[in-house]
């Protein structure tokens, strides 16, 4: 079978003449290419090969040319010369597009690598350039904000009610704002607590031990309770929270405290404890007053109908008179007892307290044997008349002299007072003496029903008790601060009438 | 005293000695015609290894996500079925005698291979026109290079350099 081979040898041709056209196309656009950005390596990479592919397509295509022009002009002999050389040309230049195609992938790992790090130079240069033009304005802006900062650190630090503290590990005190001088009572000059410890105003010093072991182990422990000696030796209860401030400049580390004086909320809790213990003694008086009431009614009365049928002089009448003496002293008891538990009636009415006073005192002064105690009285221009129950008043206040009478003795002085409180505009009505005080461990007690320190026969332990009943019938409170050795005060804050309230 | 000149001057000497004295030592081999051939067809296999591997890393670096790359990667391919089709030619020609083929001149061929082996006639003739691949291939690079500056030159556009 015989077959044409002209379109092979159109192909050939036209073909030949095809890819040296296209490559050299393709030379001049990696030229541009290159013309665009004369530094990119992939675009040097791409001129290599479309170089290399142009020899490439040149020489063999010359060659194809070459052999189908000597053969058409029967110049076989000539072609067989050329062929040889042509052959091994193409050959080279296969091996060369070859060589230079398989340096790709580390032409490309290069071309990443210079990419990657003019991208990081370029974003360096843009913010060299950047903080070159505006230095002076970030600088400005950033102290600012630093001053800004630290003046409200500063205010906090100052104005803080609770005391902030900075010591080292030794507890020596390194810096301290003015709540913590009120609190210590050092007073506001900053050298008083040059070089001095913490653990002198602990009173036990050993808890400094047990603060630093704890800011050890948990970094920044909080409420834990001591007591700190201030001046004049009052103890006062806080609440110290903690926390170690570790310091990068070299510098010795320091130890930051928050402490929150809980003195106040503490007797608070101490007085509604004690509030809530007396009005449970009042309810269970109350109840028992109540029941024991109307048969020392019924005695009593039976006993009086007896005494009347009853001739003077006999035994039985002498018996009955007993019987009716305790049952009136009962009775008296139950009485008070309801003024504690404030169940008694009260017949309220508008009154000058400095007149009620100036009646006890001349009561007291009558019936009591004081030739050497000074009865004292210093009225506040500024109290107003209070709707009060002049009976109960009266027997609060006999009660309060009588005890200051007492705890003076033969000699002393006892003084009451009388004043507004700014705030509120309550009364306050105060008895002092400067006797012998009461134990600390009594303070708690004195208020409850039936206790008492004088011996068996001289008191019920009803007084306070009862005074305590009708001051909080009134709606007002009493109070007692007393010092052993130095005296008493007994302070009655009574509400101001509702005209004055409203002023 | 020897001067720079005396020196180049015995080396030269030495060195056309070595010509003129030398006598044949028959260590060297000689080459004889099908070397040529197979030095050749290696250089074939060269050329598809690269352009295998050229591929490869194109895939590889994800760069055929992008149409000019895609396209040069397609002349890659076309390259390599190129190379195998003028190994197989090359083969074929050299060995015309064994399938029965006979050039009868410039424009004719003759086949005479066996009843029912028209297929490598066939393949034969269709491999012959090799220039229906390389082509195809180098136009491939063209297009791709061209895109690839279009897209550069769009990008340049957007984003002019600093």
């Amino acid at each position: 079978m015989i077959i044409s081979a002209i379109p092979i040898l159109l192909v050939d041709l036209v073909g030949s003449f095809l890819m040296i056209i296209l490559s050299l196309l393709s030379l001049k656009i990696v030229f541009r290419l290159r013309k665009q950005d004369h530094d990119n390596l992939i675009w040097t990479y791409l001129w290599w090969i479309c170089v290399a592919l142009s020899c490439f397509a040149v020489s063999r295509s010359a060659g194809h040319i070459l052999k189908n022009l000597f053969l058409l002009m029967d110049q076989k002999s000539v072609w067989d010369v050329v062929r040889p050389f042509s052959g091994a040309v193409n050959t080279v230049m296969f091996v060369v597009v070859g060589s230079v195609t398989m340096f790709f992938e580390r032409i490309w790992k290069i071309y990443q690598l210079i990419r990657k790090d003019r991208q990081a130079l370029r974003s360096a240069h843009k913010e060299l350039l950047y903080l070159a033009q505006n230095l002076e304005k970030l600088v400005a802006e950033r102290t600012s904000a630093l001053a800004v900062s630290e003046y409200n650190y500063r205010k906090i630090f100052e104005v803080s009610k609770d005391m902030i503290l900075v010591t080292d590990r030794e507890g020596t005190i390194v810096n301290l704002n003015p709540s913590g001088y009120n609190l210590l009572g050092l007073g506001g000059k900053e050298d008083v607590i040059d070089r001095r410890k913490i653990l002198e105003f602990l009173k036990e010093p050993e808890m400094w031990l047990t603060i630093m072991a704890s800011v050890e182990q948990e970094r920044s422990p909080a409420d834990i309770e001591l007591d700190l000696i201030i001046r004049d030796n009052t103890i006062k209860r806080v609440l110290v929270s903690g926390s170690m401030v570790d310091r990068t400049d070299n510098e010795t580390e320091t130890f930051h405290f928050l402490i929150k004086d809980i003195q106040k909320r503490k007797m608070m809790e101490e007085q509604l404890a004690q509030a809530d213990k007396l009005a449970s003694i009042g309810e269970l008086s109350s109840g028992v007053a109540h029941e024991v009431n109307n048969p020392l009614g019924v005695i009593l009365g039976y006993t009086q109908l007896l005494l009347r049928d009853e001739k003077k002089a006999t035994d039985r009448y002498a018996d009955l008179k007993i019987i009716e003496k305790h049952a009136r002293s009962c009775k008296a008891i139950v009485e008070d007892l309801l003024s504690f538990s404030r169940k008694s009636d009260t017949e309220k009415e508008m009154l000058d307290i400095h007149k009620v006073i100036d009646d006890v005192l001349s009561f007291v002064q009558h019936h009591s044997n004081i030739e050497h105690i000074a009865l004292e009285s210093e009225y506040s221009p500024a109290v107003h008349p209070l709707l009060i129950d002049e009976k109960k008043v009266k027997q609060v206040l006999i009660n309060l002299v009588v005890n200051a009478i007492h705890a003076v003795g033969k000699k002393g002085c006892i003084m009451i007072s009388t004043d507004i409180r700014a705030a509120t505009g309550d009364l306050v009505v105060k008895v002092s003496d400067d006797g012998h005080g009461i134990e600390k461990k009594y303070l708690k007690k004195i208020f409850d029903p039936f206790f008492t320190t004088k011996p068996t026969g001289e008191g019920t332990g009803l007084g306070l008790s009862v005074s305590y009943g009708i001051v909080k019938n009134h709606g007002g409170y009493i109070d007692v601060e007393s010092t052993p050795g130095k005296g008493t005060t007994f302070t009655i804050s009574l509400p101001a009438a509702p005209s004055h309230q409203e002023n | 005293m020897k001067t720079a000149g005396s020196k180049c001057f015995i080396y030269a000497f030495m060195l056309a000695g070595l010509f003129v004295i030398a006598e044949p030592a028959l260590a060297t081999q000689t080459h004889s015609q099908p070397e040529g051939l197979y030095v050749h067809q290696i250089a074939h296999i060269f050329f598809i290894i690269s352009m295998g591997s050229l591929e490869f890393w194109l895939r590889q670096r994800n760069l055929t996500k992008e149409k000019g790359w895609r396209y040069i990667q397609l002349a890659a391919v076309l390259f390599i079925l190129w190379n195998i089709d003028a190994i197989a030619v090359h083969f074929l020609d050299e060995h015309l005698d064994i399938f029965g083929i006979a050039k009868i001149d410039l424009w004719h061929i003759q086949f005479d291979n066996p009843e029912g082996q028209d297929i490598v006639t066939l393949l034969y003739y269709l491999m012959k026109l090799d220039h229906l691949l390389c082509v195809p291939a180098m136009f491939s690079l063209y297009y791709g290079l061209k895109t690839i500056l279009r897209n550069t030159v769009a990008d340049q556009g957007d984003n002019p350099a600093p």
